[in-house]
């Protein structure tokens, strides 16, 4: 009976903390995109695991670094996922943590590039883009960034906006083709506002381009790879090319909100996402490509992702130090050379 | 119906507070972003905005596409409503309906469909080409001939909607009775028609201009960056540049483009009236 007592009170004690551990909440924030498949495969597991209740915020991130800027002195989110280029922006201005990497366990098995990409230790890739020419195979041959404003073919050709995540790796690719190598991209901004005339469209959504290939409005566009699915359905032949400069791309990364609540819980987060069983499902259904060397797919499903070490270690991605010093430059000379 | 002129306001007080939360307020502290620099009340930033060539070049094509597109619908919708007032009940019921059709359709539809339309394998260049006048495709999409015919199509039916009411409150025997006294067509719009109808075309021309002005999807979708807009640029300052004082700005310029159209047209109503 005593013991029975005991047990009871001991049983009755554990119980607030178990209401507790019920109520923990974590709080991210995330690009809006592939959401129900993002909560079956990531969200949902991991609020099993943790017996937790996540709360997930959407947008793009101006409007989520924006956020996190005016609660900065009292964060509600605790882990958010952003641009290199944003997140070395969060970290100047004071809006995220360091990132004890030793709470998680699938660091290691991270490729090198997206273990710490700003250099910083403020972020952890998750996962990373290869950004090429997408053309139609039967109309012409793309060997270097620079055919791209050949007279034969510039007429038929979509580049990226400044304002895209894909313009400014785009134009560094094309200065690196021109022998305009410079952080400013004054180069091949000068070199695109020679032909703006001809160029079709200067696109802000890629999800534009599929339509306008298979209307035959547009031969070629620099593309991010996760856009090449929509390209391969289309009953035209569309290549991937792989020009001689190489290839761009870019890397989205998770944070640490300083100040945030749930740190812990926020690296928890973040090494459920990292995991190989994550990522290798992500992959699969074409969501991410995976930032883990230990993810292995399908066939189909390399062919339409930035997939494997070669493909990691090839990549020339602008440092997110040039994006962010250079942005504004970049829009002021776009719009002078380009936009009027 | 209300006991006292105090009790209506009383009544009104809950919604009008309302509105003044969620509508002028943030409104408000939107618009004073291009007023204030580093704490202090300054025209600068709209000195700066228009120091831009590009800029100014977006501020006019921005105003001239929004008086094309006016102008245009109200000699296209004069023609479509005196047609439909004309009509026997059962056909005025039917195109009233067929006009009232596209403003159920979203515009994001409703412009990708232009894409097809205007594109070099589209309806209008198979015409072009296969009656002979080009031997190439023209292209059409990505200029500014798009997007006014884009804009044309998404607020010509709210002007022929104001003109076809207005034609019906206009008396019956007016046109009769001008064309016995021997004016001529162009004399019956001019001096009877125009005068009668001026109500019609002062909203119809208000909904059509400020919808021109504030439109996002098509200039966006059918010029691209090539055709920037006001509105595009303001998005673009928004969501890439992270310039609020640059968007306050455009959005001031556009709130103030909309309320000068209405005011001004309302008054070349008035004084038309009066003489």
């Amino acid at each position: 009976m005593k013991t029975s007592l005991i047990a009871s009170a001991a049983l009755l004690a554990l119980v607030p903390f178990g209401v507790m551990a019920q109520e923990r909440t974590l709080t991210v924030s995330v690009y809006a995109f592939a959401q129900d498949d993002f909560k079956t495969l990531v969200y949902d597991p991991f609020e099993q695991q943790c017996g937790c209740k996540l709360v997930v915020e959407t947008g793009n991130s101006v409007e989520r670094l924006a956020k996190l800027e005016a609660n900065k002195t009292n964060p509600v989110v605790d882990m958010a996922v952003v641009s290199m280029a944003d997140a070395l922006s969060a970290s100047r201005k004071g809006l995220i943590d360091k990132i004890d990497t030793a709470k998680l366990t699938n660091f290691d098995k991270l490729y090198d590039l997206a273990k710490d990409p700003n250099s910083d230790g403020m972020s952890v890739g998750y996962t990373f883009y290869a950004t090429s020419i997408a053309y139609r195979s039967d109309k012409m041959k793309i060997e270097s960034w620079a055919d791209l404003l050949k007279p034969e073919y510039v007429g038929h050709v979509a580049f990226p906006n400044v304002t895209t995540n894909q313009g400014p790796p785009a134009l560094y690719m094309l200065g690196l083709a021109l022998g305009k190598d410079t952080a400013d991209l004054k180069g091949p901004i000068e070199a695109v506002g020679e032909k703006k005339d001809d160029i079709v469209t200067f696109y802000e959504k890629s999800s534009q381009l599929v339509q306008l290939m298979q209307q035959e409005e547009i031969w070629a566009a620099p593309i991010g790879r996760f856009s090449w699915a929509g390209f391969t359905k289309l009953d035209v032949p569309v290549a991937w090319a792989t020009p001689k400069e190489g290839q761009t791309g870019g890397m989205n990364v998770m944070v640490v909100t300083k100040g945030a609540k749930n740190q812990d819980l926020a690296l928890q987060f973040m090494d459920f996402w990292l995991s190989t069983d994550i990522q290798t499902k992500l992959a699969e259904k074409l969501i991410d490509s995976p930032a883990n060397k230990d993810v292995k797919v399908s066939e189909a499903a390399a062919n339409n992702l930035t997939y494997g070490e070669d493909t990691a270690k090839s990549l020339k991605l602008i440092p997110s130090a040039a994006a962010l010093d250079n942005r504004d430059a970049w829009l002021k000379e776009w719009n002078a050379k380009v936009g009027q | 119906m209300f006991q006292n002129r105090a009790e209506a306001l009383a009544l009104a007080l809950p919604a009008a507070v309302f509105a003044a939360m969620v509508f002028l307020l943030p409104v408000a502290i939107l618009l004073s972003e291009g007023f204030r620099l580093e704490g202090a009340w300054t025209l600068s930033a709209y000195g700066d905005f228009f120091s831009g060539t590009l800029n100014r070049t977006v501020f006019i094509r921005t105003f001239k596409l929004g008086l094309e597109v006016t102008a245009v619908s109200a000699v296209i919708g004069y023609a479509a409503a005196f047609v439909i007032v004309n009509l026997p009940p059962k056909g005025k019921g039917r195109m009233i309906g067929l006009i009232t059709l596209p403003l159920m359709i979203s515009p994001v539809a409703r412009t990708y469909a232009w894409i097809v339309i205007l594109g070099r394998t589209g309806i209008v260049n198979k015409v072009v080409t296969g009656m002979g006048f080009s031997g190439e495709p023209l292209r059409l999409l990505f200029t500014e001939t798009a997007v006014f015919i884009g804009l044309l199509q998404l607020f010509l039916p709210l002007m022929i909607l104001s003109l076809v009411s207005a034609l019906e409150n206009m008396p019956k025997d007016a046109i009769p009775a001008a064309r016995v006294l021997g004016a001529n067509w162009f004399q019956v719009f001019w001096k009877v028609i125009l005068p009668l109808t001026r109500e019609g075309l002062v909203v119809g021309g208000t909904l059509v201009f400020t919808g021109s002005l504030t439109a996002y999807i098509t200039p966006a979708v059918l010029g691209g960056s090539k055709v920037l807009m006001l509105e595009t640029l303001l998005y673009q300052q928004v969501s890439v540049a992270n310039n609020f004082v640059s968007a306050s700005v455009i959005a001031f310029m556009l709130i103030v483009m909309s309320f000068a159209a209405n005011i001004l047209l309302k008054r070349l109503a008035t004084a038309r009236n009066k003489r």
